[in-house]
């Protein structure tokens, strides 16, 4: 009895602490890994400041569109994504919203490739060969657990102090 | 055990079998008994030797035959709950089996069939859509063009007991529309590799066309057509670069596929001075200098507004006067007393040289 009433604090605490710690444990879940390579990009040459910068603006957008889609809010689009590729993800978010509908995009493993890089440096395309756990629930009820590998075509333009998404769409295959 | 069972059914058979009993039966009973109860045999053979006991023999026996057909029982129960689990799965499988559009494209209707019977809740999840319905199995299961506008992967989930989901891609429709980036917007003539243009064709719902297409850019300046050529495009991009032309005006460039063009305007303005000449003459306030018409090598005049410098050497003075070009000329006057000479240099290109004598 004692041994037990000696436990019951700790056991308590151990299970605060999880509790508290399972919803950051999730969310840092959503966070996205991301290579690049810019071997094969041209016309023009990516400088490798450019190509540090697309790294982590890229990264950045892949975060906030999972988080976007597995929370349903709008605010993590605004910065990262603009004209059709915010449109899209805006309509995806406002449509998961009325059906009851969410989107995690847990294990996210970006390997991107710069493919070309325009001669005044305002657009580069890239291939993003995406693997993630994909898991769609209706209501908190899981309707699909499922693991994709996506071929994404990106077109990236440079916008004040950052790179931003521009079109954002997948395809069969390169 | 098989080899065990043979050995003890030619004891059993002959030594504890009852009359009545079937031999295959005895067999198993007993060996199936000697298996669960370890010694039952042997014990039974040493009772021989001493004195055998029928009835708790029989017993046993009958002990056996009792637990081996709640073993059979129990073999067939599993069998048979196995057998039944299999067809439920294999019929909740074949009732949401799904089979997706094979090639659909943006903006047109599709369908997928969904086998089985009964009604189910049809979840449609791709780019820019997110949709819910309740359909009937084994009948076709339409998606309204508007919910494939936007070229990408979608998700098509089929729940009833189970969820059942299939993906397929949705490929952009025809061009409609070219974005086309070209630089700069202003450009001195006589460059190399000066002007510059990036084309992506687009279809009606803002897809990329990622599909190779031939894209014919042409750059023309007046009448002269400076450049025509075709480019193919290669993962949704064509792209040109070449030299501006020789005369000062627009540079119309035009990017075409088929019937959809795109246009831009380039202007061509004169490059730096070449050949600058002055001519001066003294007056009462002192010396009066301008340039012939500026032009470039190409013949152009400069523009309006480039500078001029004027430098007048006189008497170990030396001064200069900044003048802009008006109207293709630049114009200065100079405070010089004496002799001077006077010389005139714009950018990095230097005039000629110009004596005027001393004030009389």
């Amino acid at each position: 009895m004692m041994l037990a009433r000696k436990l019951r604090l700790p056991i308590a605490s151990i299970i605060m602490l999880v509790a508290i710690s399972a919803p950051l444990l999730r969310a840092a879940d959503s966070s996205a890994k991301v290579q690049l390579n810019v071997d094969k990009a041209g016309p023009r040459a990516v400088e490798g400041q450019t190509e540090q910068v697309i790294l982590r603006d890229y990264r950045t957008a892949r975060t906030s569109l999972a988080q976007a889609l597995e929370f349903n809010t709008l605010d993590p689009l605004e910065g990262p994504f603009v004209g059709t590729a915010k449109k899209r993800l805006t309509d995806t978010v406002t449509s998961q919203r009325s059906t009851g509908l969410s989107s995690r995009y847990a294990d996210q493993n970006h390997k991107l490739e710069a493919v070309f890089y325009a001669p005044e440096g305002d657009v580069i395309e890239l291939h993003d060969t995406a693997e993630y756990q994909l898991q769609v629930s209706d209501g908190g009820k899981s309707i699909q657990d499922q693991h994709m590998v996506v071929h994404y075509v990106v077109l990236m333009t440079p916008a004040a102090d950052r790179w931003v998404i521009r079109q954002l769409q997948a395809v069969p295959q390169f | 055990m098989p080899g065990n069972l043979s050995d003890h059914s030619v004891l059993d058979n002959s030594v504890l079998a009852p009359p009545a009993q079937p031999a295959s039966v005895l067999d198993d009973s007993v060996s199936a008994d000697a298996v669960l109860k370890g010694s039952v045999l042997k014990k039974d053979f040493a009772l021989k030797g001493r004195g055998f006991q029928p009835r708790r023999k029989y017993r046993k026996i009958s002990r056996g035959f009792s637990r081996w057909s709640r073993m059979a029982a129990t073999r067939v129960g599993c069998w048979l709950l196995v057998c039944a689990l299999a067809v439920h799965l294999c019929s909740v499988c074949a009732a949401q089996d799904i089979h997706p559009p094979t090639s659909a494209s943006a903006g047109e209707d599709t369908h997928l069939t969904a086998a089985g019977s009964g009604k189910a809740t049809f979840y449609l999840m791709g780019p820019g859509v997110s949709s819910k319905s309740e359909v009937e199995l084994g009948q076709e299961v339409r998606i309204p063009a508007q919910n494939v506008r936007n070229a990408g992967n979608y998700s098509a989930i089929l729940c009833s007991d189970t969820c059942r989901s299939a993906t397929f891609y949705v490929t952009p429709a025809p061009p409609a529309t070219l974005t086309f980036l070209v630089h700069p917007s202003r450009v001195p003539v006589g460059q190399n590799d000066a002007v510059s243009g990036v084309a992506l064709p687009f279809d009606q719902f803002h897809n990329l066309v990622v599909a190779p297409h031939e894209i014919n850019f042409q750059l023309t300046s007046g009448n002269p057509n400076l450049m025509s050529r075709t480019v193919r495009t290669q993962n949704g991009i064509a792209w040109f670069r070449t030299n501006s032309g020789k005369n000062a005006g627009v540079l119309q460039v035009n990017a075409s596929l088929d019937a959809v063009t795109s246009r831009r305007a380039v202007q061509q303005v004169a490059s730096d001075p070449c050949n600058l000449r002055i001519k001066g003459q003294r007056t009462t306030k002192g010396i009066v200098v301008e340039t012939e018409l500026v032009r470039d090598c190409s013949g152009n005049p400069v523009p309006d507004g480039t500078i001029v410098t004027f430098t007048a050497n006189s008497d170990n003075t030396k001064s200069s006067v900044d003048a802009p070009i008006k109207r293709g000329i630049a114009r200065a006057q100079i405070e010089a007393l004496g002799a001077a000479t006077i010389s005139a240099a714009s950018g990095v290109v230097m005039g000629n040289e110009l004596r005027i004598g001393a004030q009389p």
